[in-house]
């Protein structure tokens, strides 16, 4: 394998992966700890590992007395790399909580600058005859330089991308296209120039990720999300087996003396240089870090791949001994992965370091964190006192006002509450689809009592009752043959039912919690009309539709007849208008159903005729909620058929009913009924 | 800072704040100084709600970082004003605004108003209401208790989230 190939192809996605799925707000809670650690921690670690070997190398009986000062030292620069792929692979599966993660995690990202800067100094001292001190300044320079310049070009084309995805909502496929290029474009851009592509692609990636998810669709982001995923895990599997294939070879030379002696050292530098950076970084920590935190953080520092192929690329006519230095690095690299690696799991467990929780997100605590963010902000405006949340607070406002508005269409200032609550009821409503049960909302409070759900086996009789009433009335959407586009994807069918579904069942909900207050409100007409407001962003309705809708129920059926009529006539096969027809619908389901159901009496006897029948039986008292139905028709322009029976008046049929949530339906219904 | 300010906060007074919130000499002279600094109607107290410094001081204590030496203090003495019950405490009584000990739907919607924005409606704002108090209620009175509040943040690390350094 050559070294350019690790850099150019294996790394960045692996890179990428992690800088876009980076906790962005713990990183940033961490950002001072984790730079220090990172660029003081490199090198204390570079320049103590290289001198110890130089020291050790002046011992005449091992030999390696023409190991000079510089080469020495660059050896270390190379060796003290903590790498993100190893430390990913490890502390994935050991679930330690958030913060350690992200200290270690984040070291080994921003490491990247000072291993890049370093190296490269000492290879041009090694080459240089005469070492001037402008020389040294230059290099310190340098690393601001490095650092700097590939995070502002990640930042830029992280912008850039931003920008690009705010005008791709015709062409929805091609957005996971703008992630990747745009990435790996300042990967490239970073690395041409000479600066730290690793920062470039994690400056970039943690932007895009910001701005990106609220512009493509919920498709987009699934496909960026496990393209990026798959992508990272097979040059994660490469670069291992890249590794290991080269351990078998001919390139090795073995002094007993350098090897123990680097592995060693390596070992004590990284535990030293841990323990004493923390102490002082300790200091300005809101939360100092123990003891059981500074040995994980010692323990988890992986060499990895980066280091192997930084030993490669080490010019042979520079280092006459490069031989050796392969062979100590392998050495390292194998005992921190392997041995370092398996027993972090046990040693973790046994030092009882706290792990991280995987709940279930609720909104409650996302309330209440923003609660503490606004009144730590207030509490630190009043002690005059320019602390974290201060700033933080500074560049959400700056956010808003200029930011979100270039880069996001249709940008709505969303609350993270709001759309937490969204996701998750979004969530909850798909489960139910899929599962055909209804379950309410799991009060997170019981559930930490009760660790498991006892479920109430059903017999086979209720289940294929249940699933036979659920098959009939479940929102089915009307298929018609669309031209075959290449550029469009049809909208799956089970969204659409999870959003309806998503509908309804916030209305029973609120209706559920109405009832417990036992308050008399008296506004169905209101939570109506709400259903609009609440659905799902992708949803576009025209403004004066919804203004129109918002009317007309109150005035009663005529009117919201006609507003039936005036989309169906459009017989446009457009998604755009199937969702105006589907949430016209939405607001209008009694009245549908009616509609539907004289439809159905007429239209279809032969064949269905029994079917219905046997729909019939299961109806039970009134009282009980009417659901949602509309038959799929293939082909067929049907809509005209539901205008006329409209206009015909016919004597309801009594409304095929199903048990459905609890009794504070009837309430809505029996209103629904004098509406009509 | 200076004179003016030392003059007017005796040593006893100190040191009495100091065994009540944990703070040190330094943070409590300069707290001092910036509470004069926004004092400006100079009678001694913050505003028409009337918190003198002791109040303000005792509020400000919440809100100290709990330290690992404090936990091995005394068990039979008060309760220092910034552990995590306390802390807790004080988040309620935040929410609590008619102080009968529970959050009601009405006061957690006016809460989530102020924080959301404008944008949003009534209804929408109600379904989250709605559903932050199922997620949180035991005993299905609809309404949040302080146990239930405690059950629900006890996975969310309240002593580092309500944590604010204090320079020295």
């Amino acid at each position: 394998m050559k070294s350019d190939v690790f850099f150019l192809y294996l790394l960045p996605p692996i890179v990428l992966d992690a800088g876009y799925f980076m906790p962005t707000r713990l990183f940033f809670e961490n950002f001072g700890t984790i730079f220090w650690y990172a660029v003081v921690g490199t090198l204390w670690n570079s320049v103590g590992i290289g001198l110890s070997l130089f020291g050790i190398c002046q011992i005449e009986i091992f030999g390696l007395t023409d190991i000079t000062l510089l080469q020495s030292l660059l050896f270390g620069s190379l060796i003290s790399a903590v790498d993100p792929v190893a430390v990913l692979a490890v502390f994935e599966n050991i679930h330690v909580n958030e913060q350690l993660y992200i200290l270690v995690f984040g070291e080994s990202l921003l490491n990247d600058a000072i291993t890049v800067v370093l190296y490269n100094l000492f290879k041009t001292f090694c080459q240089m005859h005469t070492i001037e001190t402008i020389d040294i300044f230059a290099g310190i320079a340098k690393f601001f330089v490095v650092g700097i310049g590939g995070v502002l070009i990640g930042i830029f084309l992280g912008f850039v991308a931003a920008f690009t995805t705010r005008f791709t909502h015709k062409i929805r496929v091609i957005e996971p296209l703008f992630v990747f290029l745009y990435s790996y474009l300042s990967y490239i851009t970073a690395e041409m120039f000479h600066l730290s592509g690793i920062m470039a692609i994690t400056a970039c990636a943690m932007t895009m990720n910001k701005y990106v998810e609220e512009n493509v669709s919920q498709k987009s982001y699934t496909t960026i999300k496990y393209f990026m995923k798959m992508l990272s895990s097979v040059s994660e599997t490469l670069i291992f087996i890249f590794m290991g294939v080269s351990t078998v070879g001919k390139n090795h030379e073995w002094n007993w003396a350098f090897v123990s002696f680097t592995l060693l050292f390596c070992l004590i530098w990284r535990a030293l240089g841990v323990f004493v950076l923390t102490q002082i970084i300790n200091m300005f920590r809101t939360i100092p870090l123990t003891f059981k935190d500074q040995f994980i953080i010692a323990y988890g520092g992986l060499r990895g791949a980066i280091c192997f192929s930084l030993v490669f690329l080490l010019p042979v006519a520079v280092i006459p001994r490069k031989k050796l230095f392969i062979t100590a690095t392998i050495v390292v690299i194998f005992f921190t992965v392997f041995i370092q690696g398996i027993t972090i799991r046990p040693l973790v467990e046994f030092l009882d370091v706290k792990r991280s929780n995987k709940k279930q997100p609720a909104v409650s605590e996302e309330i209440y964190n923003r609660f503490f963010d606004h009144v730590k902000t207030g509490i630190e405006d009043v002690c005059g006192h320019w602390g974290h949340n201060f700033w933080k607070d500074k560049f959400k406002k700056f956010d808003n006002k200029f930011l979100r508005r270039l880069l996001i269409r249709e940008n709505q200032p969303k609350s993270s509450i709001v759309s937490l609550y969204k996701k998750l009821e979004i969530k909850h409503a798909i489960e139910m689809a899929e599962s055909g049960m209804i379950s309410t909302v799991p009060s997170s409070a019981s559930l930490n009592d009760y660790e498991e759900n006892i479920v109430r086996p059903l017999s086979p009789d209720e289940m294929n009752n249940m699933r036979e009433i659920l098959t009939k009335n479940l929102y089915q959407i009307r298929h018609r043959t669309m031209s075959y586009n290449r550029h469009s994807l049809a909208a799956d069918s089970s969204e659409k039912q999870a959003k309806e579904i998503l509908i309804r069942r916030r209305h029973s909900l609120r209706e559920s919690v109405k009832k417990t207050h036992s308050l008399n409100r008296n506004r169905p007409a209101i939570t109506k009309t709400t259903r609009f407001l609440s659905l799902p962003k992708d949803t576009k309705l025209p403004e004066k539709l919804r203004i129109r809708n918002k009317k007309s129920f109150r005035v009663g059926d005529d009117s919201s007849d006609s507003e039936l009529e005036a989309p169906t006539t459009v017989l446009n096969l457009k998604p755009r208008a199937r969702n105006i027809l589907q949430d016209q619908r939405h607001q209008q389901p009694q009245q549908q159903f009616r509609m539907e159901l004289r439809n159905e009496v007429n239209g279809d006897h032969e064949g269905r005729g029994d079917h219905r029948e046997a729909a019939y039986e299961t109806h039970a008292s009134r009282g009980y909620r009417q659901p949602l139905l509309s038959r799929p028709r293939f082909g067929t322009l049907s809509e005209e058929n539901v205008t006329e029976d409209v206009r015909s008046a016919r004597p309801t049929p009594p409304p095929r009913l199903v048990r459905w949530a609890s009794d504070a339906e009837r309430h809505n219904n029996k209103s629904e009924n004098q509406t009509y | 800072m200076g004179s003016r300010a030392s003059t007017l906060l005796r040593d006893e007074e100190i040191e009495e704040i100091k065994k009540e919130t944990g703070f040190s000499h330094s943070q409590i002279t300069r707290l001092y100084s910036r509470f004069t600094s926004l004092d400006k109607g100079e009678n001694g107290t913050l505003r028409e709600d009337q918190v003198n410094f002791r109040g303000f001081m005792r509020t400000l204590a919440h809100f100290r970082p709990i330290e690992d030496n404090e936990k091995s203090k005394d068990q039979n003495g008060p309760e220092p004003l910034n552990s995590r019950s306390n802390k807790l405490h004080f988040a309620f009584r935040l929410y609590d605004l008619d102080k009968d000990d529970k959050i009601s739907r009405d006061e957690l919607l006016q809460v989530l108003r102020m924080m959301v924005g404008v944008n949003i409606s009534d209804e929408q704002l109600g379904s989250i209401a709605d559903r932050t108090i199922q997620e949180a209620d035991q005993d299905g009175d609809s309404a949040i208790s302080f146990t239930e509040f405690v059950k629900v943040l006890e996975k969310v690390d309240v002593e580092q989230k309500m944590s604010i350094r204090f320079l020295h």
